[in-house]
């Protein structure tokens, strides 16, 4: 028998051992290659969308007429380096580019110029333009024509200007940060993982104790047994982790569309290409975290350099958990905000085995019965013992608390705001063309309408807020209504003065959405100058709305407000029509316009449309940390019943003293029930912690919107359920250990006593 | 006052080997009474070890009928086993100690804490603890856990433990099997001056010759059927 054969004996009596090692691997790897596979390819698309459009320029219509081939080659033949862009949205792939490669020559001999993209025209989001046109004759699009820099003042023919070309609202840096969350929760499964794997590897070692003994009595040297080691845990991560990709590989396939959708959702850009990933980035992280997990205890003898007493470490310790709680509260930036993160949760995942041990301890000394005071003390051994799979069980949940918490507190604020923006039954589209005025009047002159139904008017299209200089700042989005009525009224407002909605409804003001008050610092009673067509004004602002799902700032006022230049960029009439049927209405509206076709549509249907898109949402947030916990969950329970195991014997013990088997096995369950509990409680200020910074401090700065701070005592309830289940499980398995005939001890630790 | 500790008639064990059965123990009798004390020698496998389980009824034997301390136990008898298993767990809790090898001490708790433990749940005081320690040498690590004292003082905290329940019979597998001579003399001296001094039965197995010639009865189980 060689060496390694000898080495590898013990997992051919523990077959299970092996097996759930091997699972361990190959889950983790899955779950991180998936949110990696995810991020990357959304930051590339990010990328390439940031540069395709980065400092570029358009040529409009100067009569706002959307641009056509024609003018495309006007401009061309007046000698203009111009390039068609033309952006479809399709419900298969999301939004596509398409981009004339031939047209875009001239801008690379432009000077200081570059190609408005990076690489080749390789599929979603820019194809040729050939292909978008295809896609075009079924799906909504837009052509844009993008001028190059060197001649975007000059030579430009009479009835065109030069713009800013944008392809969504100035989503800033909000897309990186949400991949930067993204990447942030892969983080925290790769740490949960490299905890769960070490713990794995070190009972493993600890089994294997007398095996390593016997082999170095045989003369085999202590580095040698190392370095086989490491090579059998190299050979079994290997085995592992290529599985493991694949299966992460197709979890991001399944995962791809949805998360796909919430980006555009959310930032109203094409962020998610889905092509195939790599190979080589997974492989290699998984082996260097299977590695360093398992190889850690080369760097003991630097850790014991930098050791400076169980004392003063918790007292350390304690100073890093409130520094970072306190960096969590000033912390400026999102980058800042991750580092607290990490500290608060490095501090309190050294704690908290620390202080179930301690609290142990205390209690066993206050005990008078010693058989409760033997269950305290065997409670904080396995506290120590179980410290890793315990911290990562810990994180996981507090990570699903904090989730969870911020996804129903998303869905239900999300919900309420949709039932409020779509109060009415139904929405109209008012015609490109006609006088939205004429429908106005016919609707003010229906008896029924007015007596049992109510609408407004909505009037969509951009205004630019002035510096205090006078200068021309961001350009914002207009949401004018009119009458102002109780499809309105009702909407729930940050924050206002007294009787906002009258003071709308005579004019008195705007109101502004949470986003744009974020950015541009603004209060209730400020005076907000905006230019509105042609026409400079300043306006007190009467309330802050919330706007939750995108970026864009926006503005609300009456329609009245409106200056007669102001270019509408969408309109639509929101009816609810009480005893009058739509269908009158619209026919009504039909016979107004003198045209034929209307869109009518249901907004109970909008409704569920969006619930839909959001959902989707966070379905990838969800499911990875549902399945962070299953990991944690399966992995404690492993560890639980392979630590048990070195300690049968002195359960054993209790019942050659005298207890009933079954006596021992309601020791054993309390036990267990003890130690998961403990951790779940601990877990549970960590989680009401995690989800203050998800929802008050990082969501603001990544997404310009905040949600209101809301805690679910029965999803509470439901982790301590599973954390008892946890421990049953371990107890279980264990139980089966108390009804075999008693074995004499085997471990060297029995044989010095044990561990305490 | 029944003198009469233990008495076994028509024990028969036997366990499986290489899918063949393998008798342990065959139709063995055995009698002890109190203040008597057996040697039970034999080759490694020739179950000892398993007769003590059987003695103490962490094993269920094949067949056979025991009365240890006025309880039967019928292998024939129409009993639940829960019900045998509750008498059994009642005899160990407060009338039998058990001796091991080693690995008799609760690792998590003091020398002391250990002996309370044991005298507790056989509801004993648990007054005399320290004095068992002290009677035994060993007063002065009552505070030390298991790891912190050498094996032959854990084996006298064992004896200690079993002492302070005040036991009916003593059953000791190989008790000083790990103990160098000396220590190993120390450690018998003690069992056997304090089993005669409380007048409790002991059953013990054991490889080494000399010792078994110190107990007043000696069964040789690589000699079955006997008594």
């Amino acid at each position: 028998m060689t060496l390694l054969a000898a080495l590898f004996s013990h997992y051919r009596r523990h077959p299970m051992q092996l097996l759930a090692l091997a699972a361990l691997i190959v889950l983790a790897t899955m779950l991180w290659t998936g949110v990696h596979h995810l991020t990357s390819q959304a930051r590339a698309s990010l990328d390439r969308s940031e540069l395709a459009v980065a400092e570029r320029r358009q040529v409009t219509r100067a009569d706002g007429k959307p641009v056509s081939v024609q003018d495309f080659v006007e401009l061309r033949r007046a000698g203009l380096c111009v390039m068609p862009w033309l952006e479809v949205a399709t419900p298969e792939t999301g939004r596509v580019v398409g981009l004339d490669p031939l047209a875009a020559g001239c801008f690379e001999s432009s000077p200081g110029e570059d190609r408005p993209w990076r690489g080749e025209l390789d599929g979603a989001p820019f194809v040729d333009i050939r292909e978008a046109a295809g896609l075009a004759k079924q799906h909504w699009s837009e052509l844009s024509l993008l001028v190059s820099g060197a001649d975007s003042d000059a030579g430009l023919p009479s009835g065109y200007r030069v713009e800013p070309f944008t392809v969504g609202p100035d989503s800033g840096e909000l897309g990186e940060s949400f991949l930067l969350n993204m990447d942030a929760l892969g983080v925290l499964v790769l740490l949960i993982t490299a905890l769960l794997l070490r713990s794995v590897y070190l009972l493993g070692l600890a089994q294997r104790r007398e095996s390593f003994a016997l082999l170095h009595r045989f003369g085999v040297p202590g580095g040698r047994i190392n370095r086989l080691l490491m090579l059998e845990i190299m050979l079994l991560a290997l085995v592992c982790i290529v599985p493991g990709v694949w299966l992460g590989r197709w979890l991001a396939t399944g995962l791809g569309t949805g998360f796909g959708q919430a980006l555009e959702g959310l930032f109203d850009r094409p962020l998610y290409a889905g092509q195939k990933g790599g190979w080589l980035v997974p492989v290699v992280t998984m082996l260097v975290v299977v590695l360093v997990a398992c190889l850690a205890d080369f760097l003991r003898p630097l850790a014991r350099g930098l050791s400076m007493g169980s004392r003063w470490q918790g007292g350390f310790l304690m100073l890093c958990l409130l520094a970072g709680i306190g960096l969590s509260v000033w912390a400026p930036a999102l980058v800042w905000l991750f580092v607290a993160v990490a500290v608060v949760f490095v501090a309190s995942g050294i704690l908290a085995p620390l202080l179930i041990a301690r609290l142990a301890d205390w209690r066993a000394s206050r005990e008078a019965d010693p058989l409760s005071r033997w269950r305290h003390r065997e409670l904080s051994v396995l506290a120590r013992r179980l410290a890793l799979p315990l911290v990562a069980l810990q994180f996981a949940m507090a990570m699903v608390l904090a989730v969870q918490a911020l996804v129903t507190t998303f869905e239900s604020t999300f919900d309420r705001w949709l039932a409020q923006r779509l109060e009415a039954d139904f929405y109209i589209e008012v015609p490109e063309g006609v006088d939205a005025g004429l429908a106005v009047d016919w609707l003010a002159e229906q008896p029924e309408l007015v007596s049992s139904g109510v609408w407004h008017r909505v009037v969509r299209g951009q205004a630019t807020v002035m510096e205090p200089g006078g200068e021309p700042g961001p350009v914002v989005d207009v949401f004018a209504l009119g009458p102002i009525g109780p499809l309105v009224t009702g909407w729930q407002l940050f924050e206002s003065t007294g009787a906002p909605w009258q003071k709308l409804a005579a004019g008195q003001g705007l109101m502004v959405n949470e986003q744009l008050a974020r950015r541009r610092g603004l209060a209730v009673g400020d005076l907000l100058s905006l230019k509105l067509g042609n026409q400079v004004g300043d306006f007190p602002i009467l309330a802050v709305y919330p706007d939750y799902g995108r970026p864009a700032g926006e503005v609300l006022i009456n329609v009245s407000m409106l200056p007669t230049d102001f270019e509408a960029g969408f309109q639509s009439l929101s009816v609810s029509p009480g005893n009058l049927p739509i269908d009158t209405i619209a026919s009504g509206l039909k016979q107004v316009w003198a045209v034929e076709q209307l869109t009518v549509r249901d907004n109970r249907a909008i409704e569920a449309l969006a619930s839909a898109i959001f959902d989707q949402t966070f379905l990838l947030t969800r499911a990875m940390t549902i399945l962070t916990l299953i990991l944690a969950t399966i992995a404690l329970m492993m560890m639980g019943w392979v630590f048990f195991s070195t300690r049968a014997w002195y359960f054993r013990l209790l019942v050659v003293w005298g207890l009933s088997p079954r006596q021992a096995a309601v020791q054993l369950t309390r036990l267990s029930l003890s130690l998961t509990s403990a951790i779940a409680l601990l877990a549970l200020p960590l989680g009401i912690w995690l989800t203050w910074v998800l929802v008050h401090r990082i969501n603001p700065l990544a997404f310009g919107w905040s949600l209101p701070m809301a805690v679910y005592p029965r999803f509470w309830l439901e982790l301590g359920v599973l954390s008892l289940l946890v421990g049953l499980g371990i107890a279980l398995l264990m139980r089966r250990q108390l009804t075999s005939p008693v074995p004499a001890p085997e471990s060297a630790s029995a044989l010095s006593g044990g561990e305490r | 006052m029944v003198d009469s500790l233990l008495t076994a008639r028509g024990l028969n064990k036997q366990f499986r080997s290489a899918n063949q059965p393998v008798a342990v123990l065959s139709n063995l009798a055995l009698h002890l009474e109190r203040g008597e004390s057996l040697a039970l020698t034999g080759r490694s496998g020739s179950g000892k070890t398993t007769l003590l389980n059987i003695l103490c009824g962490l094993e269920k034997p094949d067949a056979g009928r025991l009365q240890v301390l006025g309880e039967v136990f019928d292998s024939r008898a129409p009993e639940a086993g829960s019900q045998a298993e509750a008498r059994w767990a009642s005899l160990r809790r407060q009338r039998i100690g058990v001796v091991f090898q080693d690995a008799n001490l609760m690792p998590a708790l003091s020398l002391l804490d250990n002996v309370r433990l044991r005298a507790r749940l056989a509801g004993q005081s648990e007054a005399d603890c320290q004095d068992w320690l002290e009677r035994l040498d060993i007063g002065e690590l009552a505070e030390r856990y298991p790891d912190q004292v050498s094996g032959g003082q854990r084996q006298r905290a064992a004896l200690a433990m079993v002492f302070a329940m005040k036991p009916a019979l003593i059953l000791a597998d190989e008790p000083t099997g790990s103990l160098d001579r000396h220590t190993a003399e120390d450690v018998t001296r003690q069992l056997f001056d304090l089993q005669a001094r409380h007048g409790c039965g002991l059953i013990l197995a054991t490889h080494d010759t000399e010792l078994a010639t110190r107990c007043s009865h000696r069964l040789d189980l690589g000699h079955q059927p006997g008594t």
